[in-house]
């Protein structure tokens, strides 16, 4: 690795915006050849910092240095011609257009008047070769996947020959195996000399790629450490000021056995084949929450429940009644949906926090001469204070609060209806831990109350932290369901990417795991949890082994791998998310890219990540697209 | 927060002052200006336009854009006055011209919610087959008034003031209340803010975008009526020019062309300003061809300053 050398500099910068200090005071170093996190909750100040050292935000006080000597950015345009740009959070390609032309984009070649497109094509193809990302050129880029969209906007990046590049949440929307490929992409600009910049809510996805971490929060700096020092409990602690144990708070009982059958689904079929014979029950004061990768056809299952979603065959019924598919309908009978885009599906943005709280409720506030205010404010204040939403009045447009309290307003809406069954859909999407943890209590309330819940959610933590029962999808199908003790991660992750067969003959493995569960200790937890992985991958080694007889000596090692995995993940701690748990069997497999780099084994176990688990499944079930990408994954490290 | 809180309220309502600014410059500057009888002919020339636009009001909130008010605006009136000519009922005769503009309006939105069609295209195409049924309904000339209940529904005084600034005020109070006080108005912004979302919260969206259109044509079928009731005939054309006016006070206004935003105070606000200014004009003996270049750029200012004041205060 490169010596560390300050690229940019921040000197005791603050940054007011009207009454806001959103920086206090900061002082941090971006060194060229490192990936430096910045964690914090919304609103610590992480965006507004990057904005400095994008020349987004002028600062009021303190200074920048480039190399060491005084720099002024008065504009982004001036930000890019030293060298420092960002990739937002929100794409900003040009759907229509293709690869080249995004990339090139502004900074096209030119012969004379016209754009000269073999130039550009050249130079794009030269920078995907440089730094490792393939992506099809003449592609439009609205056709491509998230990942792929995420890697042109990388690839504009750095055609402008970037020295420090800042990446705002550039997961948020990935899937985990995707999320992997960014990680590479990400580790190979540091390599290159690159300064990077790393903002993500997702921690044990910080401590596997970060060299350095900045916490931060209410606009300080708590403090700049290496990754190796920090784990996920640490960064909690200093970003909230408190224990990670207590985000998620005690569940509700579970329900009785008797208790209402609030919610039956009978061998519902997708029309546009999202998913398939989909049949479960959810009990009055349940929460059962629907794991499984993206695009396994959740959101569209839920969407069918609420009315929204074209349904082939099969039936939905609420309390015994049948429901016909129809939005207005679901409504009526009690069924609230917190959508999975709160921006593009929940809330009207400039309407104000009354309106979306009210609008599929206006009904019960008819009166004579329209709607009858007072009684509308009233009901939609408390619905609003029920669940903490923080807004300065009613009337302030719904887009001009944080993420969480936009999310916080779906809430109320659906307390406002009085739900018998409510629907959420990654609802902690994107939202700071503070506010996370006011939506678990909200959930809670509501399961207490009598009303059904159904929690989709790729974080796995969260489904375990919260829901009574868990169902898996894969492929538009049920494929698992666990409640109690064989509630772990490995078991959902396993399940998720279709290798849960093989787990369950790695009898000694799972073994392992339910004795890890048992103790329940952090450490031993952990330990379980490696000892499955190294359980799945094993068993798909094996399998692989019988099939091919090549592979049989691969098959050893991995089972070797599983001791030394459960250390590794147990670094990462408990997979919350698909790489990180699936990794450590095979991250040993491959010749610990993990044990041997500068990085923590924690966090090197991650970065093997996906592709592990892929990779036993190729053994097992040589089916799915995670198939190919685990192959490739175990080969290139 | 001082700040954001103070400064959007003048931006909010930046329209009405700039109106009443203009108001008080014209009553301190120009002879002839402060007089009754100068308010009486504003409001009673704006009658028509201020009917079509206030319906025209909801419907770009709700994200469509309706140009076949003007069509509407030349026919009604010819199928009107065919009624009234043969039957000698002009109260029968100002129901078939609404219905005219109700007929196409329901029309406008099934094409756009049924077929999926741009609602400017789609509105451009009904348009046409209008003005050319027009043509068909008065065989090429100028249709006459033949009772005397056709002029006194726009002409009669009541309190010194025209029925049909009467007739105006009451359409624009039914937008008003409907848009600001109803639940299909709350409908209306949740469609244009973001369709989606009001799909899943239970709206029911082709339904409000149907009838938004309708609205608009029943009132541009009677902005036509009204009309030609002034002036005691109606004359086939394929004449535009009635929407752009209509256009022209909706987004002077502050309504935004793209939906989820706007008011029908606004369009009140924004047609009186064009109204003063125009009035101003005469008053001054401005030459015809400079008011239409001057008219111009005070559009394109008070839209660019809108858009600007919307964007600065987010």
């Amino acid at each position: 690795m490169t010596r560390a050398e300050a690229l940019v500099g921040v000197r005791n910068v603050s940054k007011r915006f009207g009454a806001t200090r959103a920086l206090k005071d900061v002082t941090v170093d971006f060194e060229a050849g490192r990936v430096h996190a910045l964690v914090g909750e919304n609103g610590a100040g992480k965006s507004t910092l990057c904005g400095v050292v994008l020349g987004v935000h002028a600062p009021d006080s303190g200074e920048l240095l480039l190399r060491g000597s005084p720099m002024r950015l008065d504009s982004p345009a001036q930000g890019a011609g030293h060298g420092l740009v960002g990739v937002a959070q929100e794409l900003s390609l040009l759907p229509a257009m293709s690869v080249v032309d995004n990339v090139v984009l502004g900074s096209e070649k030119r012969r004379g008047p016209f754009v000269d497109q073999r130039a550009n094509r050249r130079r794009v193809e030269a920078l995907m070769a440089e730094h490792g990302l393939e992506t099809p050129l003449e592609a439009r880029a609205g056709s491509l996947s998230v990942a792929d969209q995420q890697k042109v906007e990388i690839l504009r990046a750095l055609g402008r020959e970037s020295r420090l590049v800042v990446l705002d949440e550039p997961t948020a929307r990935l899937a985990g195996h995707e999320a992997e490929d960014l990680h590479r992409t990400v580790r190979g600009l540091a390599e290159r000399g690159v300064a990077v910049v790393y903002v993500s809510h997702f921690l044990n996805e910080v401590l596997s790629v970060a060299d350095t971490v900045t916490v931060m929060r209410d606009g300080r700096i708590v403090r700049t450490a290496s990754a190796d020092a920090e784990t996920q409990e640490s960064l909690v602690e200093g970003m909230t000021g408190r224990h990670i144990g207590e985000i998620f708070p005690p569940k509700p009982p579970a329900p009785v056995t008797d208790a209402e059958v609030v919610l039956r689904v009978s061998g519902l079929c997708s029309a546009d084949g999202d998913f398939s014979d989909v049949s479960f029950e959810i009990r009055a004061g349940e929460i059962l929450g629907l794991a499984g990768l993206v695009g396994a056809g959740r959101s569209e299952l839920v969407h069918a429940v609420y009315g929204a979603g074209r349904v082939a065959s099969g039936s939905v019924e609420l309390g015994g009644r049948r429901l016909a598919g129809d939005v207005a309908e679901a409504l009526a009978a009690g069924v609230g949906l917190i959508p999975e885009s709160r921006r593009d599906q929940g809330l009207v943005g400039r309407r104000a926090v009354l309106d979306n709280t009210t609008l599929p409720h206006l009904r019960s506030f008819a009166g004579w001469a329209g709607i009858r205010g007072t009684a509308e404010r009233q009901s939609a204040e408390k619905a609003c204070r029920d669940v903490g939403v923080r807004t300065a009045s009613l009337q302030q447009p719904v887009q001009s609060l944080s993420g969480g309290n936009q999310q916080k307003v779906l809430f109320a809406r659906a307390v406002l209806g009085e739900l018998r069954l409510l629907l959420a859909d990654e609802p902690t999407r994107g939202v700071d831990v503070g506010s996370k943890q006011a939506i678990y209590e909200a959930l809670n309330e509501m399961a207490r109350a009598g009303c059904a819940v159904l929690l989709v959610s790729s974080e796995l933590e969260e489904v375990i932290g919260t829901c009574h029962r868990v169902l898996v999808m894969r492929n538009g199908r049920i494929v698992g369901h666990y409640e109690d003790a064989d509630m772990t991660a490995a078991n959902l992750l396993a399940a998720s990417f279709g290798t849960h067969d093989a787990a369950a003959e790695a009898g000694g493995a799972a073994g392992g795991v339910e004795a890890g569960d048992a103790a329940g200790a952090d450490e031993a937890g952990a330990g379980g949890v490696g000892g499955v992985v190294g359980g799945v991958a094993a068993a798909g080694a094996g399998a692989a082994g019988g099939v091919e007889a090549g592979d049989a000596a691969a098959a050893a090692e991995p089972g070797a791998g599983g001791v030394a995995g459960g250390v590794g993940s147990g670094g990462a701690d408990g997979a919350d998310e698909p790489g990180a748990g699936v990794a450590g069997g095979v991250g040993v497999e491959v010749d610990g890219p993990g044990a041997g780099s500068a990085n923590s084994a924690g966090g090197a176990a991650t970065a093997a990540g996906a592709g592990a688990g892929v990779a036993g499944g190729v053994g097992v079930e040589v089916d799915g697209p995670g198939a190919a990408a685990g192959a490739v994954e175990v080969s290139s490290p | 927060m001082m700040i954001a809180q103070s400064l959007p309220v003048a931006r909010r309502y930046g329209i009405a002052v700039v109106t009443v600014a203009l108001f008080l410059g014209l009553a301190a500057t120009t002879d002839g200006f402060l007089s009754q009888a100068n308010f009486r002919n504003i409001l009673d020339q704006q009658s028509a336009l201020l009917i079509a636009a206030s319906f025209a009001t909801i419907t770009m909130i709700s994200g469509g854009f309706d140009i076949s008010a003007a069509s509407v605006y030349v026919v009604s009136p010819l199928f009107a006055l065919q009624v009234e000519n043969s039957t000698g009922n002009a109260a029968l005769a100002v129901a078939v011209g609404v219905a005219v503009g109700l007929a196409v309006g329901v029309g406008n939105g099934l094409v756009v919610t049924v077929l999926k069609v741009n609602s400017f295209i789609a509105t451009l195409a009904t348009s046409f087959m209008v003005f050319g049924a027009g043509f068909l309904v008065s065989d090429r000339s100028v249709l006459r008034a033949s009772t005397d209940a056709w002029p006194s529904i726009a002409r009669t005084r009541w309190w010194g003031i025209t029925t049909g600034a009467w007739l105006a005020a009451a359409v624009v109070a039914v937008a008003w209340i409907l848009l600001s006080r109803t639940r299909f108005g709350r409908h209306v912004y949740a469609v244009g803010g973001n369709a989606e979302a009001a799909r899943l919260a239970g709206v029911p969206v082709a339904r409000v975008k149907t009838i938004c259109f309708a609205l608009a044509g029943a009132s541009a079928g009677l902005a036509g009526v009204v009309s030609s009731s002034r002036s005691l005939s109606a004359l086939p054309s394929d004449d535009f020019s009635f929407v752009f006016g209509v256009i022209a006070a909706v987004v002077v206004g502050g309504t935004s062309i793209a939906g989820g935003e706007g008011a029908v105070w606004r369009t009140i606000a924004g047609a009186f300003f064009i109204a003063l200014m125009i009035n101003g004009f005469n008053l001054h003996q401005i030459d015809p061809i400079w008011q239409r270049v001057i008219q111009g750029a005070v559009i394109l200012a008070a839209v660019s300053i809108d858009a600007w004041s919307q964007r600065r205060a987010l």
